[in-house]
């Protein structure tokens, strides 16, 4: 534990550095990489070492304004959300160093680097916190930095107003997690985690449901996800890439951390988080689908993606809950992997869209096209990405995704209810697996190939140095793990050790299976390197010409006939029409010779419409209602306060 | 060795199964058709030729046909033919060769989008769509397989003493299986009444609208590569309807291409007598595929222990 606090300790050096030193803006910056990424790789062998030695669970804890204890426990799944932080994080911001190019801004620029800092710092202790007082104190710390870092851009004010609904939802998620801590503390009249197990049955479901709305609005579940597509587009690339990547994991862990700590195989909380999981996932990629704002697509699909990874959780507590050992391994197991592999590929994917929208100005993907000779590196990358998260072999998404499937299917000789379960989870990863290919096919087909839509697109050039690299590294380990998953998979198997009983599980004949998708990943791969081949063979001395796209018959084709995001979306969308309505607004054609009209769509998300008409609205007009006791004058006020005083004097 | 000549020979028949719709097409239609080797004097011919590129379009264009290729080529693999094991086959194979083909449509999809043509944005768009219908089908069919004889490969499907048949005690399941994979197999291979691979309105195609910038060897890739697809839907089929567990191989390789020889026929057949849907009915037509496997599913709780 020593090294990991240490380590913390640099981060937090790298974080505090460019403050003191920021007129020297280059040298802010490399100094802050460097030392931030020192520290996060002395934090990884902490973290590995704990995975990779069996049942080693070091614990610390340390006396805190006299009331509380700060206690820390690192066990296996702890050290595994470790890994996506200590490697995502200064990966992103080394990513930074030619993306935050404003050179005016340069101790804005020194500000965001500390929060980030703190916001690394702050996961590392929410991973980690082992009672109640530490894991809010960080959890709310990593609240607070986040924000910072979302409301970077502040003189923009759709940046403010995305702020303050990320705060909105960071708060009340965190109201909700604190009244399931009250919960438990009144029944055990102790901070420690420890003795959460000990609370009776029926309180464990009523904390189990507020701590997962808690930790959900900070995951980004259905219906609660609604801060992220506004949040990720506002925060700066750098900032998306961590807090989709890593950042929304921690509300994953602290799932899985109640629901260690509960210890109860009751196979309601498994419903739950499968049903939640699976409309997160149908719903988060339809959304996507539907968007053509670059980063807000990628916002929904990491929503797709928590829904797959609750999924992956769901179909483990069921696995526990019916006693079927290897559907509880494979479920967590499979959650676990997706967790590390969505990290990488989602950080992946918005440093791609944080390049694009760096050089062609605009997010817009009706406003993109033929990036990919524009941008030969971030597009090849941001391919490899797209491919990754479509769960496509040989690259890595397909392996989290297939352990899920794997753990699923072993519940398929189940009876009932837990079939049925079973069975719907296939079908709807099946499904998320379709509509994330249709999704990220949009993308790159649309932005990155074809003809650009815009000047301001056919202007782009090439990402900085850094970010090329970030990238390159990124892409490289997605197909990484798709070809040799053996040692990533061992490590997700190492992470769920802690998580008893499923851990229990002997996975040596699924090894065996893991070998052999590494095979025929490599098969595929020499396949396609062999058919290449043959085709560079059949052009050999061949007539090769180029010519303007067919346009079957029309002869005078311009860039702005290309298919767009919208129309490529148009009839997908129709299809899931309930969920996902359309706002359409069409001025017509009037007279002989139309003058100027107005076509104009935007897909609506279901889960913001109700809310602000079910929720929002009603509570305004109570508050409206209420306003005359907010009249300005002070001697009233006053006043107010004596008796609340006396009030609270008499009651208590 | 066995496994190798099969596959081999697979490859090199698929052409010619292909070709027995048009002739039956034609056949109905009171015309002789063209001759049975069509597809083989197609390929050879493109195989000759050089190719035009767009000029909008990049190295994901070329990666395409190869691609998608590739994939149909490992699902073949994987797969036994005539009762004969396949070359490569694991526990769990299927998902990485169903997800295999699913990488084959997103380069298929891209390349098309690669040429900047609204024709072939929209046959992307249409190919996408359906297929995240279908792909849910194939997967109740997989679940389905497990529940009955709790394997998970192409191999374990079809073969050894548990294979799934309509001879086995749960038929009757099957033959629900094999409307739907009929269904599935129009879909994916854009038949009508899914896709009309001879209209002449690029509006209203699929498939063939998204490869209209191909040329050459590229075309060729495609076409072999849309004639194993086929062969290995219809061979799906067919493993469903006989066993193929005579001790003579020639028998079993004789009964094999016979029964698919009459799935080619079906689709000549079906093509024949029906018109393509309008393309709002076309979702619906593959969901009933969808209903018809997950009713299988359910009944499969009763009495399937």
């Amino acid at each position: 534990m020593d090294t990991f606090f240490l380590s913390l300790a640099v981060i937090l050096c790298g974080g505090v550095l460019p403050l003191l030193v920021h007129r020297q803006f280059t040298v802010m910056k490399a100094g802050s990489c460097v030392v931030v990424a020192a520290g996060c790789l002395l934090g990884l062998f902490p973290a590995l070492s704990v995975l990779l030695q069996q049942g080693v669970a070091a614990r610390v804890s340390l006396p805190w304004l006299h009331i509380f204890t700060l206690s820390f426990q690192m066990d296996s799944i702890s050290a595994f959300f470790l890994l996506p932080i200590f490697i995502i994080s200064p990966l992103a911001m080394f990513y930074s160093f030619h993306y935050m190019e404003k050179k005016e801004q340069s101790f804005r620029t020194a500000i965001n680097y500390f929060f980030n800092a703190i916001l690394i710092v702050s996961m590392a202790l929410v991973a980690c916190a082992d009672n109640i007082p530490t894991f809010a104190l960080a959890w709310e710390i990593m609240s607070v930095s986040s924000y910072f870092l979302v409301v970077h851009d502040f003189q923009n004010k759709e940046t403010r107003q995305a702020g303050y609904l990320y705060f909105i939802f960071a708060q009340g998620g965190a109201m909700l997690l604190f009244a399931a801590f009250a919960l438990i503390y009144s029944y055990t009249g102790d901070f420690a985690f420890a003795g959460f197990a000990a609370i009776p049955d029926s309180a464990k479901l009523v904390v189990f449901i507020l701590a997962f709305l808690g930790f959900g609005s900070k995951a980004g579940i259905f219906p609660l996800h609604i801060w992220l597509p506004y949040a990720h587009p506002a925060a700066p690339s750098h900032i998306s890439a961590i807090m989709s990547g890593v950042m929304i994991k921690m509300g994953i862990y602290g799932i899985i951390r109640i629901y260690a700590l509960l210890g109860v195989p009751s196979m309601v909380f498994g419903q739950i988080v499968l049903i939640v999981g699976m409309a997160t996932g149908v719903l988060g990629v339809v959304c996507a689908l539907g968007n053509q704002d670059v980063k807000k697509l990628l916002a929904y699909s990491s929503v797709e993606n928590i829904g797959i990874i609750l999924i992956g959780l769901g179909v483990g507590m069921i696995g526990v809950a019916t006693k079927t050992e290897a559907m509880a391994f494979f479920g967590f197991a499979g959650a676990f992997m997706h967790v590390l592999n969505h990290s990488i590929f989602k950080s992946l994917l918005f440093m791609g869209a944080g390049a694009v929208l760096h050089k062609a100005k605009t997010r817009s993907i009706d406003q993109l096209g033929g990036l990919m000779k524009r941008m030969p590196v971030t597009g090849r990358t941001f391919l490899v990405g797209s491919l990754a998260i479509s769960g496509l072999p040989p690259f890595s998404g397909f392996i989290g995704e297939f352990l899920i499937y794997y753990g699923s299917f072993q519940g398929i000789h189940l009876q009932r209810t837990a079939f049925i379960l079973s069975a719907l989870a296939i079908i709807s990863l099946a499904v998320i697996g379709g509509l994330a290919t249709a999704c990220f096919t949009k993308l790159v087909g649309l932005a990155f190939l074809g003809e650009p839509r815009t000047e301001k697109a056919a202007q782009a050039g090439e990402a900085g140095l850094s970010m090329k690299l970030t990238m390159i590294l990124l892409a490289l380990a997605c197909l990484l793990i798709g070809v040799l998953p053996e040692p990533f998979v061992r490590l997700a198997f190492r992470g769920i050790t802690d998580l008893q009983p499923a851990g229990a599980y002997n996975p040596a004949a699924f090894i065996e299976l893991l070998r052999n998708i590494s095979k025929t990943a490599a098969f595929f791969i020499a396949l396609f390197l062999l058919v290449s081949l043959l085709r560079k063979g059949l052009y050999w001395r061949k007539e090769v010409g180029a010519g303007p796209t067919w346009g079957c018959g029309f002869t005078r084709p311009t860039v702005r006939m290309q298919y767009t995001g919208t129309s490529y979306a148009a009839s997908m969308i129709d299809f899931y029409r309930p969920f996902v309505p359309v706002k359409t607004f069409y001025t017509g054609i009037r007279k002989i010779f139309p003058g100027q009209t107005i076509y104009y769509t935007e897909v609506l998300d279901i889960a913001e419409n109700k809310i602000h008409e079910m929720i929002i609205k009603p509570f305004f007009h109570l508050l409206q209602m209420l306003r005359w006791i907010q009249h300005g004058n002070i001697h009233l006020y006053i006043a107010y306060i004596v008796a609340a005083i006396i009030v609270m004097l008499l009651l208590l | 060795m066995e496994s190798i000549v099969s596959f081999c020979f697979a490859i090199l028949v698929a052409p010619l199964l292909s070709a027995i719709i048009l002739k039956v097409k034609a056949f109905i239609a009171g015309r002789k058709g063209p001759p049975l080797l069509i597809k083989y004097y197609t390929l050879a011919k493109l195989f000759k030729k050089g190719s035009v590129y767009s000029t909008s379009s990049s190295f994901v264009f070329k990666l395409g046909p190869v691609v998608s290729f590739c994939s149909v080529v490992m699902v073949l693999l994987f797969f036994p033919l005539a009762g004969i094991k396949p070359l490569l086959s694991f526990h769990g194979d299927v998902i990485i060769l169903l997800y295999l083909m699913g990488l084959g449509r997103f380069f298929t999809i891209i390349a098309a989008l690669d040429t900047a043509s609204p024709f072939e944005g929209m046959g992307a768009a249409r190919e996408a769509y359906f297929s995240t219908l279908a792909e849910a089908t194939l997967f109740v069919i997989l679940l389905l397989f497990y529940r009955l004889n709790g394997s998970f490969s192409f191999a374990a499907f079809f073969t050894g003493p548990a294979a799934i048949n309509l001879w086995s005690p749960t038929a009757s399941l099957l033959l629900l299986v094999i409307v739907a994979l009929f269904i599935v197999l129009l879909t994916e291979n854009s038949r009508v009444p899914v896709d009309d691979p001879a209209t002449h309105l690029e509006l209203t195609m699929i498939h063939e609208v998204m490869i209209l910038d191909h040329s050459g060897p590229d075309l060729a890739l495609i076409e072999l590569g849309a004639s194993l697809k086929l062969f290995f839907y219809s061979a799906f089929i067919t493993c469903l309807l006989y066993p193929f567990q005579l001790d003579n191989g020639y028998l079993n390789g004789l009964i094999f291409y016979a029964l698919m020889g009459l799935i080619y026929v079906l689709v000549g057949i079906t093509e024949s007598i029906m018109a393509r849907y309008k393309m709002d009915l076309v979702p619906k037509f593959i969901l009933t595929s969808f209903a018809l496997v997950f009713f299988a599913a359910i009944l499969t709780m009763e009495f399937v222990q």
